[in-house]
Order: C-alpha cells, then sequence, then structure tokens
C-alpha cells in the first residue's frame, strides 16, 4: 500500500518549487526581481528551487513506497525532508521577497515617520526569520509532516556559526595593537561576569543567565547560538536573548550619536565607543554612520572594535563552560572544560578562522572578504576616458581646492592609471603597499571632501577617482559565497528556533532578562564611554 | 515498579513523551529537539557538513577558475 496522501504535502511544496524555479528560468519574474532589487540572485534562485525540487519529490516518492525504518537515511533524510522543505521554503520566501518588501516599504514611509524602520528596528532575516517561526507555531501550528524537519534547526545554525569565522582573519585583529585588544577583552569578561552577577540577584534560571552573558558579552546572535548548547539553554532563552540585544541595541543607535557629539569625542574615539557598547554590527555601521558620515575612519573603527568582540567567542564558551559546570556542582578538572565541555563545533569556527587566516580564502589581511589590492594589475586601472579627464583637470588647474598631498595622488593616478605604489619599490612589498595605500586614503579624502561640500569636483572628475579607489578594493568570491552559505544556515536555523517557542514558554521567563540586559547594557556603554575618552587617543590603527 | 516521567517536549518534539523515572530528563528533553542521539555526533556532523561545504565552494570559485 503506497502512503502518497501522507507525502501530499512534500509533494505540493516541491511542485511549487518546481513551477517557480520554471517560471523564474522563463525571465517572467525579471521586472518584479528587479523591482524588489533581488535580481542579481535570479540565477541561485533557479538553482535552488530546482535543485530542491527534485530533491523533495525523490524523498516524497522513496517515502510513499518505502516501509518506514530507523536507518540512518530514514532518520537523517526521509523523515526529517517534510521539515527541511518547508523551512527551506520559508527562508527563500524571506530572504528573497518578504526582506526586500520590507526594505521598499520602509523606504517609502521614511518621509512620513522620519527614519526607515526596518534600518532602525533591524527587519533582516534574523528577526523576520524567527517572528515566522514565532508565529506559524502559535496559530497554526508545526504540521505534523514538519515536525521532525523542524529539529534540525539548531544543528544548522552550528553550521552557520562555524561558518561566520571564513569571515575574520587575524591580520585585522592585528591592525587594533595589542593595547585595544585588550580593553575590548575586559569589556567582553566585564560584561559576562556582570550579567552572570545580576542573574544571580535577580534568581534567573543559569540557563537564561549564561546565554545572556554571551549576547550581551560577546554580538549578539552568533554567540547565543554559540554558548546555548553549553549552558543547556532553551529555544525560548536564545529568542529572547536575542531580542534583549536588539532592542537595547535600537536605543543606544539614537543615543549614542546625540551623546558623542554632545561630548565631542573625534571620530576615532566614537568609532571605538561604539564598537564596544553596541552588540550588533548592523546597528553599529547604522550609529557610526549618524555621527559621522564623511569620515571613513569612524566606520572602519567601529566595525574593528566590534569584529574583535566576535574573537574572544571560543574563550567565553571556556568561561561560560566552567561557570555552568561548577554551578552544577561538578567536579571540574582542566580536562572536562576543555576537552569533554568544550564544544566541537566551536572548534570548527576556530580552524576556519585560522584557515582565513592563512589567506586560504583570500589574501589573509581581508575583512568579511574584502581587500585592498594596490599592486600592479590591468584589472585595476581606470579606462583611457577616466584618464584623459583627470589629465585635463590637472592641466586646466580644475583642481584648485585640493591639498599639496591630495593634488600628488591625483597626479601619480594619472602617471599610474590606477591607485599603486612605487615601481622602484616593487621589491619591497610593504613599502610598495603603503605608499598604494597612502595614495588611495589621499583619493578617498578627496570624496569625502566633495561629499561635505568643502570642495566641489567636476562630476566626471569625482567619477574616475571614484572608479579608481572602487578597483583597488577587491572582494575575495570564496569568502562571498561561504558568507551566503552562512546566511542561509542562520535563516533556517532561525526559523526552526522561532517554531520552538510557544506563547507559553514566552510568559513563563517574564521581563527579567530585558532587566539584566538593560542594566549590564547600559553599565558597559558608560564605562567603555569614559574609558574610550580617557585612554584612546586619535590614531589605534596601526 | 519503575517509576514513570512525562516531559513536555513541545510541538517540534510533538507532545508529551512517557519515559523512565531514572532517566535524566533535561538531556532528554534536549535530544527531543534534535535529529541526533548526542551533541557530539551533532556538532561533528555540522563540523564534516561544514568542512564539505567549503571545500566545494574553494573548488569552484578559487582551484577551478
Amino acid at each position: 500500500m503506497t502512503r502518497t496522501s501522507e507525502n501530499m504535502p512534500v509533494f505540493i511544496m516541491s511542485g511549487l518549487l518546481l513551477i517557480y524555479g520554471l517560471i523564474a528560468s522563463s525571465d517572467a519574474l525579471l521586472p518584479m526581481m528587479q523591482y524588489l532589487h533581488t535580481h542579481k540572485t535570479m540565477d541561485m534562485q533557479i538553482t535552488m528551487s530546482l535543485i530542491i525540487a527534485v530533491i523533495g519529490i525523490t524523498g516524497a516518492l522513496i517515502n510513499s513506497f518505502k516501509k518506514p525504518g530507523n536507518s540512518t537515511f530514514d532518520r537523517f533524510f526521509l523523515q526529517p525532508l517534510g521539515g527541511i522543505i518547508l523551512l527551506l521554503l520559508l527562508a527563500m520566501f524571506i530572504r528573497w521577497y518578504a526582506e526586500p518588501m520590507v526594505k521598499i516599504m520602509s523606504k517609502a514611509l521614511a518621509p512620513s515617520f522620519g527614519f526607515e524602520v526596518y534600518k532602525v528596528l533591524n527587519l533582516n532575516y534574523v528577526i523576520l526569520g524567527l517572528l515566522v517561526g514565532v508565529i506559524v507555531t502559535n496559530t497554526i501550528g508545526i504540521p505534523k509532516f514538519a515536525g521532525p524537519g523542524v529539529k534540525c534547526a539548531r544543528f544548522v545554525l552550528k553550521m552557520g556559526v562555524i561558518m561566520l569565522g571564513a569571515r575574520y582573519s587575524f591580520a585585522e585583529l592585528a591592525k587594533l595593537g595589542i593595547y585595544s585588544v585588550w580593553l575590548i577583552g575586559i569589556f567582553v569578561l566585564g560584561t559576562v561576569f556582570l550579567v552572570l552577577w545580576l542573574g544571580k540577584i535577580f534568581k534567573q534560571p543559569k540557563t537564561m543567565t549564561g546565554v545572556l552573558a554571551a549576547g550581551m558579552g560577546v554580538c549578539g546572535v552568533s554567540a547565543t547560538v554559540a554558548v546555548a548548547p553549553v549552558v543547556k539553554a532553551k529555544s525560548e532563552e536564545m529568542a529572547y536573548t536575542i531580542g534583549t540585544i536588539l532592542s537595547f541595541g535600537i536605543i543606544c543607535m539614537f543615543i549614542f550619536p546625540t551623546v558623542g557629539k554632545m561630548a565631542g569625542m573625534n571620530p576615532v574615539q566614537f568609532g571605538a565607543w561604539a564598537g564596544t557598547g553596541i552588540l550588533n554590527s548592523a546597528q553599529v555601521a547604522a550609529a557610526a554612520l549618524a555621527f559621522n558620515s564623511v569620515d571613513i575612519k569612524t566606520l572602519k573603527v567601529a566595525e574593528i572594535f566590534n569584529i574583535t568582540r566576535v574573537l574572544f567567542l571560543p574563550i567565553i564558551v571556556l568561561v561560560l563552560a566552567t561557570w555552568f559546570g561548577k554551578d552544577s556542582g561538578q567536579k571540574l578538572s582542566f580536562k572536562t572544560v576543555v576537552i569533554d565541555k568544550f564544544p566541537i563545533f566551536i572548534l570548527g569556527f576556530l580552524l576556519l578562522f585560522g584557515l582565513s587566516s592563512a589567506g586560504l580564502f583570500s589574501p589573509p589581511q581581508h575583512y568579511k572578504g574584502k581587500y585592498i589590492d594596490v599592486s600592479y594589475s590591468e584589472r585595476s586601472q581606470v579606462t583611457d576616458e577616466e584618464r584623459k579627464v583627470l589629465g585635463n583637470a590637472l592641466q586646466e588647474g580644475e583642481l584648485s581646492g585640493l591639498n599639496e598631498s591630495q593634488l600628488t595622488a591625483v597626479n601619480d593616478l594619472y602617471k599610474q592609471r590606477q591607485i599603486a605604489g612605487n615601481f622602484d619599490e616593487r621589491d619591497n612589498k610593504e613599502a610598495f603597499a603603503k605608499t598604494g595605500r597612502d595614495r588611495m586614503t589621499e583619493l578617498e579624502s578627496i570624496l569625502a571632501a566633495d561629499k561635505a561640500k568643502q570642495i566641489s569636483l567636476d562630476p566626471e572628475v569625482k567619477g574616475a577617482i571614484a572608479h579608481a579607489v572602487k578597483q583597488v578594493h577587491k572582494s575575495s568570491k570564496t569568502v562571498t559565497v561561504l558568507t551566503d552559505c552562512m546566511i542561509w544556515f542562520f535563516a533556517f536555523g532561525l526559523i526552526g528556533l522561532g517554531m520552538q517557542i510557544t506563547k507559553k514558554a514566552i510568559f513563563q521567563a517574564g521581563g527579567w532578562p530585558l532587566v539584566i540586559g538593560g542594566i549590564s547594557g547600559i553599565v558597559k556603554a558608560t564605562l567603555s564611554f569614559f574609558v574610550v575618552l580617557w585612554l584612546v587617543k586619535d590614531v589605534v590603527l596601526h | 515498579m519503575s517509576d514513570k516521567k512525562i516531559i513536555e517536549t513541545g510541538e517540534a518534539g510533538k507532545g508529551q513523551t512517557v519515559i523512565s523515572g531514572a532517566a535524566n530528563t533535561e538531556e532528554l528533553e534536549e535530544r527531543a529537539l534534535s535529529v541526533f542521539n548526542s551533541e557530539r555526533n551533532e556538532d561533528l556532523t555540522a563540523l564534516v557538513l561544514c568542512l564539505a561545504t567549503t571545500f566545494i565552494v574553494l573548488v569552484f570559485t578559487k582551484w577551478l577558475v
């Protein structure tokens, strides 16, 4: 007897994906994709839809004719297949439709509200995924066919954390200098201990306090996912932590730039403060840009301070594993903590971070796959027309508003056709790269001055300089694809995580996590404000 | 006679399960929310799949282009 009717939902979902893939491959959806700004992902949309549809139909066919068993194939493929396809379908909908729609609507409503809702509430795939999961489970409930598949969510989230390691490199950390790394480390650990202490005072469960400590100390979603298995946190506790961090970040995004301006912080000081005090990287970037949209240094410093925290993740896992084990009354030796308790997937994160630092995915000095390449290359050159425009501007004295070093940089660009070091210095790689980078900085400062209306550049000259700067900013395809994998893993995992959160569980947790998160966040922001004002001078980057 | 315990495994764990009283309830609740038998298996599988993904990505974005 076949069990086709039981597998009907999988057939229907796979059929929908197949139809979607075929319609998309006929270019019929291109205008809509262009409207949603997702047209660049069209090939990916087609490939993913068709592959998942074929896998789904094949699995459903096997499930219809095969007797249910308990083999590895049954447990890890046939049984969870329905849930996996449902989560993938929802993840695709969120990434390709819901997230772009929210962005478009927020932009349209910006004149009435005075701000863009999606930026302020951070309505990206992380929050949308969690929300969709919570809504599904608390309204229609998890469909019966999807139950086993939803159980894959945490496993896939762990894959996301491992992939996160590929985005960073040790060279980026080395840029900060040991002094700043200490500063960040003290704040990260200080916040962790503060949250643990507050949790004890407010008599919160260890599982909740542990995961909140990691989230508040390090960087939000990834830290929460990484520490959850160590402190045995439940899904709703993870969701609460993510919610607390993001809500606190929203308030910081408004307050930080105002306070920074009132205190007369310089761009580097504000970057350091925002990077230390605000948790979510998107919110750090928003605050840095709100403080100073012209000087690129603010954003750069803020981002480096922010990512350095991620690299403390393994240390925090160790600290919390020791704390959790001790509080549970277990006898802990070094071996127990480091070997038995240390999650293997965090070792995976470290492994990918190591490979990334060694330059396997991108030149070692990359940051999120982006790096600056000032070596001689035809691909980095400006066009003949652009070179002509620059030559004319130099000859006719159109660049009178520039200072001497800026003018020299434009002259060098004209002579070399691209931003690069000196030919004579080509054997000394360090000096060559430094000269090239200095020239790039000067050219960037010209563009910034034009943006701030301090000088007025001819649009063609501006275009030529901007193109030259863009040409030396390279991006590693490997890291871009690995990052994309990470985003898909997180999107899939967070929808599944949301599906494990019931209304009852949310009300049981009460408002205490928000209180603890709020107190520790305010203490951290205030202390880091004074420390940064006192200790961080103008130049922290080497 | 052995004691029986009922653990709440939620929607994703398909409701309630009756288990032996001597069992480690916390561990079982945790496992009820995963397709894997142990944390170690889950982590190792995640690591192996990630390394495989990384290898495939490297082949198609770096080594073959």
